[in-house]
């Protein structure tokens, strides 16, 4: 797989996401030129000064937060990722204002525990999801959500040798939004349920008027299409 | 020995969702504690989650979100506090167990079911779920028994047949009413351990069949 360029390079948001291999810096004849241009390649890691910091993506945002605490950073993935989330949690039923509490919520979790994100092993977004997700459940159940590894958002999920699944994901966004329109409607349907609105199989089955088995194919069947156009599994 | 036998993807999504019972959560979670396939795939589904969001409708912020948030920015987070797992915990013991549980395994209140089995009940969930740890005695054949509700069984200590089939340490079997003349024989060598899961919705149906039916209740 030819992903080692993943490791350290994400999609800008917008259509700049070709990554710039170092070789086409040396072709550059123009001192100045390349002096300028210096600061876009971000293969070398940060760039030395903000360039538009419009351009960065929410990944390496995230890491600007974790490394410099960087309010501007910060800023653009409240006015990306606060709208949404609220959205998100409306949609599990917490009114208005709770939904903008908790949405804060995580952001700020993201603020203090930004170093537990690696941007290698996850896009923003999934570990935001989890976040939340697992706050909502503290907030609506009496116990805490059980996971893998629990003092670790992202988890130690895969070992060094098997991390190029978890690199590809910083360049998915588009394409798992994507890949959700290659669902079929009730694959996307039962999809829907189990996130929007955390039903499980025996409630999707009663919302559906759908036999029990019936419900969990059509899980099985949209993970499959999302893993096939997600290439992530061999 | 056979291929260790992992959970199947309609729960690997559901988990993703954070649409399980903290029951059925707990036991995906602690399956895939042994397994970094399953937690990979827990992982792709909840990137699943994440392009969701992604592809949420914006709903307006308040005035001032940013800069009320930004004035709590080093107060705890109420929840995101992360609960300790025990410091000495066996080796063996999966960490989502043991941080759910919060002792060692000889700390735990073994009560007997008679026939070289014995149980300790967990927690009973909203929906009647059933969750509890059995341990059934090296050799001994648990009596034959059918299946009327789902039931999961993630094996964590020794190992079991149910045939030809080996359920050995990180290996789930889940059976439900399609399964009857259930016989499972656990090996020889080990005490056999599991947590398990089981649905009792209406009329409460035990793993273990009619004969110690009225032990489990919980």
């Amino acid at each position: 797989m030819e992903t080692a360029s993943l490791h350290t390079d994400h999609s800008p948001r917008g259509s700049r996401g070709a990554i710039h291999p170092l070789t086409n810096q040396r072709l550059e004849c123009d001192t100045g030129y390349q002096r300028s241009r210096a600061p876009r390649l971000r293969s070398q890691g940060r760039p030395a000064r903000p360039m538009a910091i419009k351009d960065v993506s929410f990944e390496e945002l995230a890491v600007r937060v974790a490394a410099d605490k960087d309010q501007e950073a910060f800023r653009l993935l409240f006015d990306h990722f606060g709208p949404r989330l609220k959205s998100h949690l409306m949609g599990l039923g917490l009114p208005d204002r709770q939904a903008e509490d908790v949405a804060q919520d995580v952001m700020i979790t993201l603020w203090q525990k930004a170093e537990k994100y690696d941007p290698k092993k996850a896009k923003l977004s999934t570990w935001l999801f989890r976040v939340a997700r697992n706050r909502f459940i503290d907030l609506t159940r009496k116990q805490k959500y059980p996971e893998v590894n629990a003092d670790d958002h992202m988890g130690h999920l895969v070992s060094d040798d098997e991390t190029d699944a978890g690199a590809v994901a910083g360049q998915q966004r588009v394409a798992v939004a994507a890949a959700l329109t290659q669902l079929k409607p009730n694959q996307r349907k039962v999809v829907e349920l189990s996130f929007f609105e955390e039903l499980s199989h025996g409630q999707i089955a009663e919302r559906l008027q759908l036999p029990l088995g019936t419900v969990k194919s059509r899980l099985r069947l949209a993970f499959d299409v999302l893993r096939r156009e997600l290439g992530v599994f061999q | 020995m056979n291929k260790p036998v992992l959970i199947t993807d309609e729960w690997v999504m559901s988990y993703a969702a954070g649409a399980l019972s903290d029951s059925h959560a707990l036991l995906v979670a602690t399956h895939a504690w042994y397994h970094p396939e399953v937690q990979q795939r827990i992982s792709d589904a909840e990137a699943i989650g994440g392009a969701l969001i992604e592809a949420r409708d914006e709903v307006v912020m308040s005035q001032g979100s940013f800069d009320a948030m930004m004035s709590r920015l080093n107060e705890p987070v109420a929840g995101s506090e992360v609960a300790e797992i025990a410091e000495v915990r066996d080796a063996d013991m999966p960490a989502p167990l043991a941080q759910w549980l919060g002792k060692s395994w000889d700390e735990l209140k073994w009560k007997k079911m008679g026939a070289g089995l014995s149980r300790v009940p967990l927690q009973v969930g909203p929906d009647g779920e059933k969750l509890w740890l059995l341990k059934a005695k090296a050799g001994v054949s648990i009596p034959i028994h059918d299946h009327n509700g789902l039931e999961m069984t993630l094996v964590m200590k020794g190992s079991y047949k149910v045939g030809s089939q080996h359920f050995g340490p990180g290996s789930l079997e889940v059976a439900d009413h399609e399964i009857s003349d259930h016989l499972p024989v656990i090996g020889e060598d080990e005490d056999c351990i599991c947590l398990v899961v089981t649905e009792g919705n209406i009329v409460p149906h035990s793993f273990i069949g009619k004969m110690i039916r009225p032990f489990i209740g919980l």
